[in-house]
């Protein structure tokens, strides 16, 4: 499962790279993305251009996305 | 784990944030007008002042407020407002020609002017207080900013109460305890709205913009009601006439924002990326200001009027709107940014970072300090009042000048790739 980390990084970057991430990522694949705070901006994109996804909290405050293409 | 099951829309058109945003630097223009040919400036209830001090909170702070809640609740919470288009109207113009009509009201003496104040202010603020509150309720997200955002609406929501009976009976000459009644209403409308949507909104945009570590739990969790328990503690001192309760309230409340202060500082002494910002030092002048504020109140005992003065100055210009400012120059290239992306834009959409050009930025920080500067030479020497008139006007300039070639950026880019 392609990994991907954008904690530290400012607004817009984390936006991009997911985006970018997401358009090179396999039929079937799953993206796990890393991000310190839960993105909702992103949910509406995710959703308009046929993605679904599940957010978890984790321990030490971040959040984990697994975003797949819908079937 | 939350699965994908958000509303249909979730972040209100551009033109909802913008358009509070665009005019908002109006009447800062318009309370330099009225500082500069107003009389008796150095009483603090003389109409002028009244007028001038309701232009800046009501018509530029509020205006941009209310803006950008209702942007920032889909990002924040997860939770936009209901009927988005309608709430922008009905809160945005009456807000605008209530503002005129208070300011209005209070300079020219006129009762029918307030009266019609009270009722547009009252329908703006309800508007927006009602869709808020929707949008809060139906959020599923759980973190400070939320329960910072429910306080700040519901101090917004008394503030704005005793604001309109204030000048329902100020207009009507009843027999009302003006003094007390006008002590409660600032600390609602700056110690409670103002101060708690700013600590709300931190929580989230200090770390997010400007690579700091998070905010600790224990003071996330523990200021914003805590800033509450200080605000009940100054209103029951207001209605039991207790001066002992009241100093012990303001204490406690100071304490507080002077912990925010510092913490704040300290997370930015700490980020990622240090390279000079001019948004991020827009912000440290606020906490700085903060800072400085707490300092004059707790000398108000040896010159009540001077430092009381001068802590009201540096609150509001110093600390509120060097953050309206700061995080102004972030929210509108974000939101430009945000929104050519979203229409499908993939290609030829701005850096954020030419949106706005910075050095504009820089140029406004300098004239705001020195706007500060001149309004606490006021209290000294009467003259210096046409120095922060010029220094609020030409904010108001730059300001609108930033404003409207972030939109035009927005505009030649869309209109860039239809052709």
């Amino acid at each position: 499962m392609p990994d991907l980390d954008v904690c530290g990084l400012p607004p817009p970057e984390p936006f991009e790279k997911i985006m970018k991430a997401l358009q090179t990522l396999p039929a079937g694949e799953t993206l796990r993305v890393r991000i310190p705070r839960e993105p909702f901006p992103l949910y509406a994109v995710l959703r308009d251009t046929g993605y679904i996804w599940t957010t978890t909290p984790s321990a030490e405050g971040n959040y984990e996305i697994l975003i797949t293409l819908r079937p | 784990m939350k699965t994908a099951s958000l509303s249909t829309e979730q972040a209100p058109p551009i033109s909802v944030p913008l358009r509070f945003f665009a005019i908002a630097p109006l009447f800062l223009l318009l309370a330099a007008w009225i500082l500069a040919w107003g009389d008796d400036l150095s009483n603090p209830h003389s109409p002028a002042l009244l007028a001038a001090t309701h232009c800046i909170t009501l018509g530029f702070m509020a205006l941009v407020m209310l803006g950008a809640v209702q942007q920032i609740l889909p990002v924040v919470i997860g939770s936009p407002m209901p009927a988005q288009r309608w709430v922008a109207w009905f809160s945005f113009l009456p807000l605008i020609v209530g503002t005129l009509s208070l300011a209005g009201g209070f300079l020219l003496h006129e009762p029918a002017l307030l009266n019609l104040a009270c009722w547009l202010l009252g329908l703006a603020f309800l508007t927006f207080i009602a869709a808020s509150l929707i949008s809060l309720s139906r959020a599923t997200a759980q973190n400070a900013s939320k329960n910072a955002l429910w306080l700040a609406i519901s101090a917004l929501t008394l503030a704005v109460t005793l604001g309109s009976l204030l000048a329902h009976g100020y207009a009507n000459g009843l027999p009302l305890n003006y003094p007390q009644l006008a002590l409660a209403h600032i600390a609602l409308a700056l110690g409670g709205w103002v101060t708690m949507l700013i600590v709300g909104v931190s929580f989230q945009v200090v770390p997010m913009f400007q690579l700091t570590p998070n905010y600790p739990k224990w003071l996330s969790a523990g200021l914003p009601p805590a800033l509450c328990a200080a605000l009940l503690l100054f209103l029951c001192s207001r209605l039991l006439e207790s001066a002992p309760l009241g100093y012990l309230a303001e204490a406690l409340f100071w304490l507080l924002a002077v912990s925010f202060a510092t913490i704040t500082l300290k997370l930015q002494s700490q980020r990622r990326r240090r390279v000079a910002d001019a948004t991020l030092s827009f912000f440290r002048l606020g906490m700085i200001s903060l800072l400085l504020a707490a300092l004059f109140s707790l000398l108000a005992p040896f010159s009540p009027e001077l430092f009381k003065m001068s802590a009201v100055v540096t609150f509001i210009l110093g600390f509120a709107l060097s953050v309206i400012h700061g995080m102004l120059y972030k929210i509108i290239p974000f939101l430009i940014w945000f929104h050519l992306f979203r229409g499908g834009i993939k290609k030829g959409v701005p850096n954020m970072k030419e949106i706005i050009p910075e050095a504009w930025m820089w140029r406004h920080l300098w004239l705001h300090f020195l706007t500060l500067l001149a309004a606490l030479m006021t209290l000294y020497w009467k003259a210096a009042v046409w120095l922060l008139a010029t220094g609020l006007a030409l904010q108001g300039i730059l300001l609108c000048f930033a404003i409207v070639t972030a939109i035009t950026v927005y505009r030649r880019t869309l209109t860039g790739m239809e052709k």
